[in-house]
């Protein structure tokens, strides 16, 4: 039972190893480009003093405040907005190739005619998105660390790691979103749409929401907030950040596996 | 996984007990509006060779996904080995080797690959065997599935249904694509399973395959079962074509009087018509006459079960 158990995360995770190594390059060529155009900017100051000219409320959607410094040169170009959202949608292109995309071309069939549970092999599937993810946020947190040490980008290492592994989190919540809507429904279109707009749909209750007084409360609704609501790059992050997105993550990939167990597999 | 000791539901022996390897009851599988499986009553016997016959879109894929828990019933009930898929899917599915009708085999491996994938879930498979399978059936085992042509990926489901040497096979059309020599191999592979004591559930559109290879016969037809017995059984309810060649004219048909002939036209000396009945009736009443010549064709499976698919329900 054991052997086969870790056959059905590594199995899967091997098919995965393509669109790992993709991801990985694209997102730590991003990285290694943003931090290699530090140097430029720390010399002039005109950028900032623009971005101070900006209503308040602007600069804080588009997470600008501070620019000048490197932690606001790295949330601002990174961390506010493109770095998680491209995390995101991997991680929700990587559980529908898991899951839906597979069993909707039939290929789950030669694995679900073996002595295995339907559960256990959707458990393993969540199991190998959790470590392509991982393996995702630690190449990029390395690149970051690198690129930062390379180009003397100043900032504490601890904060950037939070940051990157909030943002690894974060991405494996829409993740496991898409697992649980795989879960129920073999359809590859109806989970990638759903996945990716609720992450889409996330950043902008963040960002916009607050610009308004009447509806600033309600950004508290965005994962986007738990995960990088409290600045992480500035202030450490409070460990129940991390268990706000873990958690429900776990719930839905229960939710999902609920839902794979009830009912029928789509034939090719 | 369950390992039930105390068990309202039939033990592992209970098929031996029973006499069934296979027991359907009532199935019904309905897919939103559309019934796919319209009630279903099928059996099939330890170590026999069961075909399931019918054209594209008759339910036999539907009904064999049930055996194996890729599909709950809507109604009725399924029974393999003794055990409920639904319930004890995990060891039903450790007794049967499967070749899916649909064949998608996975990616971005070769097929040794697979094979070894599919052994670590099935804790291990006997290597020497699978590759006298492969040798078999001259499939190359390092080349990706995704560049096997259809043909070599159904080589690839045969080796995976009968590496493990399950007591049940369910083959699901197996041989669509292979070459005729290599489903002259199949045969010879399904002939060895049986001797060697496995139980064969044989789906197939491809009436001469399953004339060779199957005891007995289910044919199904728009989700029901329309016929069912051995091979000989329903070979006997198939119109057999009879010529005869009187040796003096015959004047009247209906004076002959034989019984069981349809569409008989009489022709000078020659009388053609269908029979559908015993032949030994007409046997008979012909050895009343001088016959110069009388011709009757053996019908095969193809007759018969055009003859079931041609009828109403």
């Amino acid at each position: 039972m054991k052997g086969s158990a870790v056959e059905l995360a590594i199995g899967p995770l091997r098919q995965m190893r393509r669109s790992l190594i993709g991801w990985s390059i694209g997102l730590g060529a991003l990285v290694a480009v943003t931090v290699a155009f530090w140097p430029a900017f720390r010399g002039s100051s005109g950028i900032s003093e623009a971005i101070d000219q900006l209503p308040a409320g602007v600069i804080e959607a588009f997470g600008l405040a501070g620019f000048g410094t490197p932690a606001g040169f790295l949330r601002g170009n990174l961390y506010e907005f493109i770095v998680p959202l491209l995390m995101a949608v991997a991680a929700v292109a990587a559980a529908n190739g898991l899951t839906a995309a597979e069993e909707d071309a039939g290929r789950l069939e030669t694995y679900l005619s073996q002595p295995i549970s339907r559960q256990s092999l959707f458990i393993g599937r969540t199991v190998a998105l959790a470590v392509w993810l991982a393996i995702l946020t630690a190449s990029i947190l390395l690149v970051q660390l690198v690129s930062d040490a390379a180009v003397g980008l100043q900032i504490d290492a601890m904060r950037v790691v939070s940051t990157v592994v909030l943002c690894g989190l974060l991405a494996l919540l829409f993740g496991t979103l898409a697992v649980a809507v795989a879960g129920w429904l073999a359809r590859p279109s109806v989970v990638l749409a759903i996945g990716i707009a609720i992450a889409v749909g996330g950043y902008l209750i963040a960002a916009l929401l607050p610009l308004s007084d009447v509806l600033k409360p309600w950004s508290g609704i965005s994962p986007w907030k738990w995960a990088l609501g409290g600045d992480p790059l500035v202030n450490l992050a409070e460990p129940w950040r991390y268990a706000a997105l873990l958690v429900p993550a776990v719930t839905l990939a229960a939710l999902g596996v609920a839902g794979f167990v009830r009912r029928d597999v789509r034939a090719a | 996984m369950s390992g039930t000791l105390a068990s309202s539901a039939p033990g592992p022996d209970a098929s031996a007990q029973t006499g069934v390897a296979i027991r359907v009851v009532g199935l019904v599988k309905r897919f939103g509006a559309i019934e796919a499986v319209r009630g279903i009553d099928l059996e099939v016997r330890p170590g026999e060779v069961f075909g399931f016959v019918g054209p594209n879109g008759a339910g036999k894929s539907t009904t064999i996904r049930c055996l194996l828990d890729l599909l709950r019933p809507t109604s009725g009930s399924v029974e393999v080995l003794g055990r409920r898929p639904r319930r004890d899917g995990i060891d039903v599915r450790r007794r049967i080797g499967y070749v899916p009708g649909e064949l998608r085999l996975p990616e971005r491996m070769t097929s040794r690959q697979l094979v070894t994938s599919v052994g670590r879930l099935r804790g291990g498979l006997d290597e020497a065997f699978v590759d006298s399978i492969a040798a078999r059936l001259q499939l190359d085992l390092d080349r990706p599935t995704r560049d096997l042509s259809s043909g070599n990926r159904r080589k690839v489901a045969l080796l995976l249904a009968f590496a493990p040497r399950p007591e049940l096979l369910i083959l699901d059309e197996p041989t669509s694509g292979l070459d005729p020599l290599m489903q002259h191999q199949f045969l010879a592979m399904v002939a060895e399973a049986r001797d060697a004591g496995a139980t064969v559930f044989l789906s197939s559109h491809v009436l001469g395959e399953v004339q060779r290879a199957a005891d007995r016969v289910a044919v199904l037809r728009a989700g029901r079962i329309v016929a069912q017995g051995t091979v000989d059984e329903l070979r006997g309810r198939a119109r057999q074509r009879v010529e005869v060649w009187f040796a003096e004219d015959v004047e009247d048909l209906k004076r002959l009087a034989i019984p069981g002939l349809e569409d008989a036209v009489l022709d000078g000396k020659r009388l053609a018509a269908t029979l559908s009945g015993p032949i030994d009736p007409v046997v008979a009443v012909l050895a009343q006459h001088r016959l110069a010549s009388l011709v009757v064709e053996e019908p095969n499976l193809e007759d018969a079960f055009l003859d079931l698919y041609g009828r109403q329900p």
